[in-house]
């Protein structure tokens, strides 16, 4: 009898269940049909029936980019942006070997654009923001009354204080890490800071070849030697460090720019001579080369974002008013706010090829 | 020969039917690994075997194996208890402490890694005060605290469900012939639900070393099983990470079903 009840509960319960799910499914679909119905409606006065802007980006320019794509969506009602975020070298790739379209493709590493695509996927290409390598941290770090752009590797070498970067395998934050600090030797003229605050707590390993240094990574498990984890924190990505440094895990890290203004962390910027900001010092970050434990190679640039439309783009005009929009006033303040400081006017290369409403906007 | 016919014309409808189900259950499973594995197996064999010979491959596998075996110990430490007061008593707020037990189940894992290294990172709540004696983070104890944190609910349910299928009545006999209760509890109970408690073990065991999600977060290092798979699949793709991963599952597969073949006669004790 009881248990005869027992199944009747359990029907019961199994028919709420499937009911409160399949009305969520219906509520949560019908906006969205209404929506792509007026999409389509008013779609079609402005742009034919292709009111889609596909929009391939680098993770690093996530947050301003939906923010862009709110102010775009605004303002041109019926277009819906589509944006897909991944590593930079992937984005390209997608389209260069997957064959796919994109509107608008943006790297976080303008090289790419002419090396890999010019001249048969893009003509040209706009470098249109920075970012750099900063130290990060919060009040809570230890010595944090004391750091500056002069003493910050001092303050990282003293007992006690925890910091972290994310692994070079993985993560170019993580290799770009090496190279800042790297650098530094030259900058501050101390050839022991890379030394004592990487090479002798990690696996890793330097060579000089005509004045050029590279740093060989060793396979991620051979990262850390015994003992190092009381000092370093490594993760294999820079989202979890953002996270230890909140919780007070870490003191410091090595972090973009980007990432240290958007969670809000006190940050110390380095010189422009070190922290792969500047196109200017672009033959002084090349001084220096990190090998992978996968054997690729990758040669310090500055850390500029660039931008194109590609050559297989399906909706020409639209990705046009979008470049404007990134490149005029209201772009630039979203990039200010961000922490990665637009670059007014943005330098071009192949500013000919380029549609004629953005060339005045370029240098 | 006319008695075996005469029973497979016999075979119930429901039986059909489930035995079918129970047939898409099993290739659901069982193509999706058996994709892999074969794939590994006959197409990359060299592979597999360098993979084996690989020190830091098989010390970060017998370090996932080795930190699972140390959180189902403690699971079963507290979780064995904690399964015979749930299925004994009853008390004020017991379907709270029993929902709580089964969160970690439900949390996504990276945030459970979170919330374990705001406890036990050095300047947690715990963390903190234990850091002059124990290191959690990137560290053994870490990857223990976080496999226990995702598997001791399978251990404390099983335990639970093992003593409730132990007649409290067999208790009161023992009790009533002068055994005290831990007697009673240790030569009648504990034996009767041994089952389920290997069972409960075993689950424990197994989520211990999948988990990755947890674990990453408060210990990247020492590298267990899937963080080198992950970071293998991360810097060299999938040919890399996959024959680390036909290991471990092969690896895993072989210690279960031996301890499924050694713990098979156990369940005499519960069939009656």
């Amino acid at each position: 009898m009881s248990s005869k009840r027992d199944i009747y509960k359990l029907l019961v319960l199994i028919a709420v269940l499937s009911v409160t799910f399949f009305g969520l499914g219906c509520v949560d679909s019908s906006p969205k049909e209404n929506a792509s119905v007026e999409e389509n409606g008013s779609g079609t006065s402005l742009a034919g029936d292709a009111a889609v802007l596909k929009v391939f980006h680098a993770g690093s320019l996530s947050v301003p980019f939906e923010e862009l794509e709110n102010e775009f969506e605004a303002r041109n009602p019926g277009v819906d942006v589509q944006r897909e975020s991944a590593g930079s070298a992937k984005s390209v790739r997608k389209i260069t070997e997957l064959g796919k379209n994109a509107d608008i493709l943006a790297s976080a590493d303008y090289n790419l654009i002419p090396s890999m695509m010019m001249p048969e996927y893009a003509d040209w290409y706009a470098a249109f923001a920075r970012n750099q390598i900063v130290i990060a941290y919060t009040n809570e770090s230890m010595y944090s009354d004391e750091i500056n752009a002069d003493n910050w590797y001092e303050i990282l070498m003293r007992p006690g204080v925890r910091y972290g970067f994310s692994n070079p395998n993985d993560d170019p934050c993580g290799y770009r890490t090496q190279m800042v600090t790297q650098l530094a030797e030259f900058y501050y003229d101390d050839s022991q800071i890379y030394d004592d605050l990487i090479l002798d707590l990690t696996g890793m390993t330097v060579t000089e070849e005509n004045e050029t240094f590279m740093v060989h990574v060793p396979a991620s498990e051979a990262l850390l030697v015994p003992d190092s984890n009381k000092t370093i924190m490594l993760r294999s990505m820079e989202v979890e460090l953002s996270s230890a440094l909140e919780m007070g895990e870490i003191d410091y890290f090595y972090i973009y720019r980007s990432v240290a203004v958007q969670h809000g962390f006190e940050f110390v910027e380095l010189p422009a001579e070190i922290d792969l900001s500047s196109i200017e010092y672009a033959d002084n970050y090349k001084l220096v080369q990190v090998e992978m434990a996968n054997g690729d190679v990758v040669t310090g640039t500055p850390i500029v974002y660039g931008i194109t439309i590609p050559t297989n783009a399906e909706n020409p005009e639209l990705a046009t008013e979008f470049v404007k929009l990134l490149l005029e006033e209201p772009g630039q303040q979203i990039f200010i706010e961000n922490g990665q400081p637009p670059i007014v006017p943005a330098f071009a290369d192949g500013k000919e090829s380029m549609p004629e409403e953005l060339q005045a906007l370029v240098q | 020969m006319k008695a075996t016919i005469r029973r497979k014309i016999n075979i119930e409808p429901l039986t059909f039917v489930f035995s079918l189900l129970l047939l898409l259950l099993f290739f659901f499973i069982f193509v999706t690994l058996a994709n892999m594995i074969f794939g590994q197996v006959l197409n990359d064999f060299s592979g597999l075997v360098n993979t084996a010979k690989n020190s830091s491959v098989m010390s970060s596998i017998f370090l996932s194996l080795y930190a699972g075996f140390l959180a189902t110990l403690i699971a079963l430490f507290l979780g064995a208890p904690a399964g015979y007061i749930l299925a004994r008593f009853d008390f004020p707020g017991k379907s709270l402490v029993e929902s709580i037990i089964d969160v970690p189940v439900v949390v996504p894992h990276t945030v459970a890694g979170i919330a374990l290294l705001t406890v036990f990172g050095s300047r947690g709540l715990l963390g903190g005060p234990l850091e002059p004696y124990i290191q959690f983070r990137d560290a053994l104890p870490g990857i223990v605290v976080a496999m226990l944190f995702v598997s001791v609910p399978y251990l404390a349910n099983s335990a639970r469900e093992g003593f409730k299928s132990v007649n409290p009545r067999l208790e009161n006999a023992a009790r009533s012939l002068g055994a005290p209760l831990w007697k009673a509890f240790f030569f009648v109970t504990l034996p009767l639900s041994a089952r389920h408690l290997m069972v409960g073990a075993v689950m424990t065991w197994a989520r211990a070393i999948s988990e990755f999600g947890a674990v990453v977060m408060i210990a990247y290092y020492p590298m267990i099983g899937p963080t080198l798979i992950y970071d293998r699949f991360l810097s060299y793709g999938l040919s890399a990470s996959r024959p680390i991963a036909v290991l471990m599952i092969l690896i895993s597969l072989t210690i279960f079903i031996v301890i499924r073949i050694l713990s098979a006669g156990w369940s005499i004790y519960d069939r009656d």
